[in-house]
Parts: structure tokens; sequence; C-alpha cells
């Protein structure tokens, strides 16, 4: 029996940690495992994801998983994003642990056989570990849903961290954290099938050179990539106390602020991908940082 | 050496935004905030020729941040590929098919793994054929595309892929950076400055007298980097300003060889200061701090600013050894 799971994160929060905890804690308890991250051009905040394979048999499946039995979701704005689209392939009567703070029945409406739970990883780190990095939180509520034992996943969480080069204190922190989400959640019995496979023919329309795909041959087009969805804060302008000096304009990374007729600055929350460098710089700490999705 | 400036304070930045929300570089990062700030004062008639590194990523079809052009070149060949922009460029114009309103900047735009690595001997032949382009290294240090691997611009102490901390060897990189100013220096360039983002209006009096000057134009830019030296994003100007407030980074040109400071700290700040934040000196402190290595740090930035000081008649007040 062979389970195939599939972490979808963005960039820092730890996807990849996670699925070598979860296939590590897996050993532990005796089964075979793999362990991979798709390795490319991933940046903090974009999206990534990571794969995690074990079985009591041997494993000669190798590559990406696309019809995983579960998925851990790491970040709830990845379900809109087409370039994550985390649910894909889901196979019939898998499980999606994803971390968010919205009601579990709003998440996959049209998947009824799929099994969703939900948790707070988020706020959850931020108050035991006091960054939101997610690693052994998902880790955890992923291990404990595919029933991997307590012990053998929190050996795993410690070897792993210390690896990475975490210090005993993080360990530590994280080790707790990871025992809170265990406590949280209970083993699920699993039984998944494959989702019936359908060819989809995608029609290419024919495309003149220079005519067609204007969005395509623009130059200065990423702002349709929308990473407004990189934040974990926003920064919040308070434009009584602002006095317009630019500094924050002029520091901006990403261009994401921009000059009104006004006068005034005014932030494009669609990309602002909150570095938070404008709340830091500002000299008359006009600018405050608020949560998104519904952080404090 | 006054020469008539535009830019007198931060306000002064040019509105014009050629770099377009949305890039996929991570929150924070010095490299493209150094894109921005270059691009606003070239304007909008600029070829920007790429090698391998995080700034590749930015560009990548069928997304593009830049409302200007973009070429892609083999990781050693970016000043090459300078040269064939800029020679097609003057050829079409000798042969009346381009108009002059029409002509280009040409900006290198590379990590410093090409600049002071990898595409090394690319650079040095274009400045060998006074190349008339600009070389724009963001600095951060060390290849952070790949995941923070040591190059030769990592400086000593500092923790990388390459370099961690071991029993064997507990101050990470033994080696010192390379003076990558005083390379393109000796082999006169005409032009050659250092920039940090956190010191604006001294970055942009600096790509502006660029382009009063013909030839090879090198800016090297202390890029911070949240993902690799180990810091929050929020923190990325500040730490680029105690670079410079430390002596670590500091700010000058040369013009036809010719070495002026442009930012002269009156007393240098210790440098821990500036380590001290960061997780790829955090081996220095924890578990035992290593007096030796960090007393080594701050006596080469003392010297350097005794010796930069004695020949250009400024005096500046070293910090404490300990």
């Amino acid at each position: 029996m062979m389970l195939r799971v599939r972490f979808h994160g963005r960039g820092g929060q730890g996807a990849k940690t996670a699925s070598r905890i979860l296939g590590d804690a897996a050993f532990n308890d005796g089964f075979n495992d793999q362990d991979f991250p798709i390795y490319g051009a991933e940046r903090r905040g974009a999206p990534v994801a990571a794969f995690t394979r074990f079985s009591d048999g041997d494993i000669t499946e190798r590559g990406f998983i696309f019809s995983p039995d579960i998925v851990g979701v790491m970040d709830d704005s990845l379900i809109e994003d087409p370039l994550a689209n985390p649910f894909a392939g889901l196979r019939k009567g898998g499980c999606a642990v994803v971390n968010t703070t919205k009601p579990s029945g709003t998440l996959l409406p049209d998947r009824k056989d799929a099994k969703i739970i939900t948790i707070d990883l988020t706020g959850m780190a931020l108050k035991m570990l006091g960054k939101p990095i997610l690693s052994s939180g998902i880790a955890a509520a992923v291990a404990r849903v595919a029933g991997v034992s307590e012990g053998s996943f929190l050996k795993a969480v410690a070897d792993e961290l210390r690896e990475v080069g975490l210090s005993e204190e993080m360990v530590k922190k994280n080790v707790e954290f990871a025992m809170a989400v265990y406590g949280e959640l209970a083993p699920l019995t699993l039984r998944t099938e494959e989702l019936p496979s359908k060819l989809e023919l995608v029609p290419l329309a024919v495309v003149v050179s220079g005519e067609g795909m204007e969005d395509v041959t623009q130059t200065g087009n990423s702002a349709v990539r929308h990473t407004g969805n990189w934040r974990t804060y926003r920064p919040v302008i308070d434009y009584r106390r602002c006095t317009d000096c630019m500094i924050c304009y002029a520091y901006c990374p990403e261009s994401a602020m921009s000059v009104g007729e006004d006068g005034r600055v005014r932030i494009d929350y669609e990309n602002c991908k909150g570095c938070m460098i404008c709340l830091t710089e500002c000299p008359l700490k006009a600018i405050s940082q608020s949560g998104e999705r519904g952080l404090q | 050496m006054a020469t008539a400036t535009r830019f007198r304070t931060l306000k002064d930045m040019p509105s014009d935004e050629y770099l377009t929300p949305g890039n996929t570089m991570c929150a924070g990062c010095g490299g493209i905030l150094a894109v921005r700030i270059f691009h606003k004062v070239l304007g909008p008639n600029v070829t920007w020729v790429n090698a391998a590194g995080c700034m590749t990523i930015a560009v990548s079809y069928p997304l593009s941040p830049l409302k200007s052009n973009w070429i892609y070149t083999a990781f050693a060949s970016a000043p090459a590929g300078a040269q064939g922009v800029r020679d097609a460029l003057d050829v079409l114009m000798a042969k009346g098919k381009l108009p002059a309103s029409e002509d280009m900047k040409v900006v290198v735009v590379t990590g410093d793994g090409a600049a002071y690595d990898i595409g090394f001997q690319s650079a040095a032949g274009a400045i060998d054929r006074r190349l008339d382009f600009y070389y724009l290294c963001y600095d951060n240090e060390a290849y952070g595309n790949t995941g923070f691997q040591m190059s030769s611009s990592t400086p000593f102490g500092s923790a990388s892929k390459t370099t961690p901390p071991t029993a064997a060897n507990p101050i990470g990189n033994t080696h010192r950076k390379m003076d990558l100013f005083e390379v393109w220096r000796a082999q006169n360039a005409p032009y050659v400055a250092t920039l940090s983002n956190s010191h604006g209006v001294d970055f942009l009096k600096k790509v502006e007298k660029g382009g009063t000057i013909r030839g090879p134009k090198m800016y090297i830019d202390f890029a911070a980097c949240p993902t690799g030296w180990g810091f929050d994003p929020k923190d990325s100007i500040e730490l680029e300003k105690l670079a410079v407030q430390t002596g670590i980074w500091p700010l000058k040109e040369s013009v036809d060889g010719v070495v002026r400071h442009t930012v002269v700290p009156r007393s240098l700040l210790p440098v821990k200061e500036y380590l001290t934040k960061q997780e790829r000196f955090a081996h220095l402190f924890e578990p035992t701090e290593r007096t030796e290595a960090i007393r080594t740090i701050q006596e080469s930035v003392n010297s350097y600013w005794a010796v930069a000081g004695a020949k250009e008649g400024f005096a500046v007040k070293a910090a404490e050894v300990t």
C-alpha cells in the first residue's frame, strides 16, 4: 500500500522541509519513503510544491505526484492561484489538509468525495514560533491524518530541523508546535481511487506574430501575476500623518507604490508582497501593518 | 569636480516607472530595487543584457516586469552580448536605418556570480575594447539564485552553502571579498562606482554622471538579500545603511582612475552592529564569540578608511577593536 502526499506552499514557508519530515517520520515507522521538491526558480513567496511517497513495499514510481491521496495546502491564497492549483488530481476519497481560518465547506464545494480538514497553522505558528513558518505544522497535520506514530514523527521533526541548521531553541519550539498540531487532529481511514482521467484537448488559436496575444508580447506585463497574495501582512498608510516625503515610494522594490495626481502615495495591493520596507523606513511612523486572511 | 545634477533629495527621483509590479523576486530584494532606480535615471530607451542569476527569473516568458528590452545570454557572456547589441545599434544608425532618437543605452545586469567569477573574462574583454556600456552588478555576496553558494564576492566570515561553519573551520568563509572596484579601475575603465540603495541620492547622481562618460561604466550595488543573508525583508534598507555606516561598504567612484569617496562616515559604527543582524554571521557570535574573526573584520575596515583618508585628505574615526 502506498500513500502519495503533495505539499503546496509559498517559498519560505517550509514545504520542502515538510516533505522531508513526513518522509523521515514514515521511514521511522518502518516504511520505505521518497521525498523531494520541485526544483526550479522558487522565490520566497512564490508558489512551490514538494512530494512525499511512502509504502510498505518497494516504491517504483518516480517523478511528480499528479494524483495525490493527501494534499497539504500551507496557504489558502494558493487555492485561487492557477499556477499552484493545489487540489488538481486529488484522488476520489482523498483528503486535503488546508491551513486557513475559512470554514472547510467553502474551500472545495464541487468535490463532495474528498475530505477537507482545516486548521489555522499560521495563527498557531505565530503564537508558538513567532514567525509564519509551517514546515513542522503541516507535516504534523498530514502525519496525523495519515496515521504516522507520534514518536516516529517527533523524532523526524527534531532530526530534520537540526539537519537544516536550526538552533536547539527553535527545534524545541517546532517540536512543541508540531505536537500541538498533531494533538488537534485524528487519524483518518482513506480509501482512495484515481480520478477517471479525462483527456482534454485544448484548442490552440492561430496567432499571427505581432498581432495576437497582446498581453504576452507586451513589455511590462508582470502585474497580471498578482504577487499581492504572497503577503502575510499588508502595509497601511495613515494619510493624516503622512507628509508625502516619498521615502517609502523611493525604496519600494516592487514599484507597488505610485504617486497619485493629488501627490499622495498609493499602494497597489494587487502586487505588494508585504516586505514592509516602507513601514521600517517611514520617518513619521505613518505606515502600520495589518494581517491578511484573518491574522491579527 | 562638482558637476550639475538634477538630484538633490530623494524627492527628485524620477516618477517615471519602467519596472512594473508583479516581478518574481523575493520580497525585500535589494537587486530588483537597484534595477528600478537605475532604470529611472536612464529613461525608457534601454536594452538590458543579463546573464544567469536571480534577475533572470524576473523576466521569464511570458511575463516581464520591464517596459524596456531584455536579452538573456549564457552565464559567462553578458558583456559579449552587450557588444553585439551596441554594434548592431551603431551599424543601423550609420546606415540610416535607425534614427538617433531610437538609440538605446546598453546595460549589462548580473549578480556577483557573473560579475566577479563566471563572466569576468568577458567583462575584461569589453573593458579592453572600450565598449560603451553600463554594467550594473547587484552584489548580494554569493550565488543567491541557487541556494547561496560562495562566490569570490562572499565576505570573510560569512556562512554560505559551500562555506558552512564546521568544527574544523568554525568561521565559514576564510577568503577576503574580491575588490572588483579596483580590478575595473586597474584596467582603466573610465567610470567605476559603488552604490547602496539606502543612499538613494548618491545612487541617482552616480548613474547620472555615467551618462556623461563614454566607454565601460561599472556600478557595484550593495544588494541586501533577505533570503540568503537571513534577516527580515523589512530591514533590507536598514542593513544597507548599516553597511555604509560601519564602513564595510564604502561609497565611492573612480573617474579616469581617480578615486573619490562620495559618502564619508565621520566615525565608523562597530562592524558587530552589522554582523549580528544576519544569520550568515550568526556563528561568529553563537555558541561562542569568535573574537579573532570579528577583530580581523574590524581591523580591515579600520585600515581601509585610514588608507583612503590619507590619500584623499579626510579623517574617519575608527571603531574600537575588541
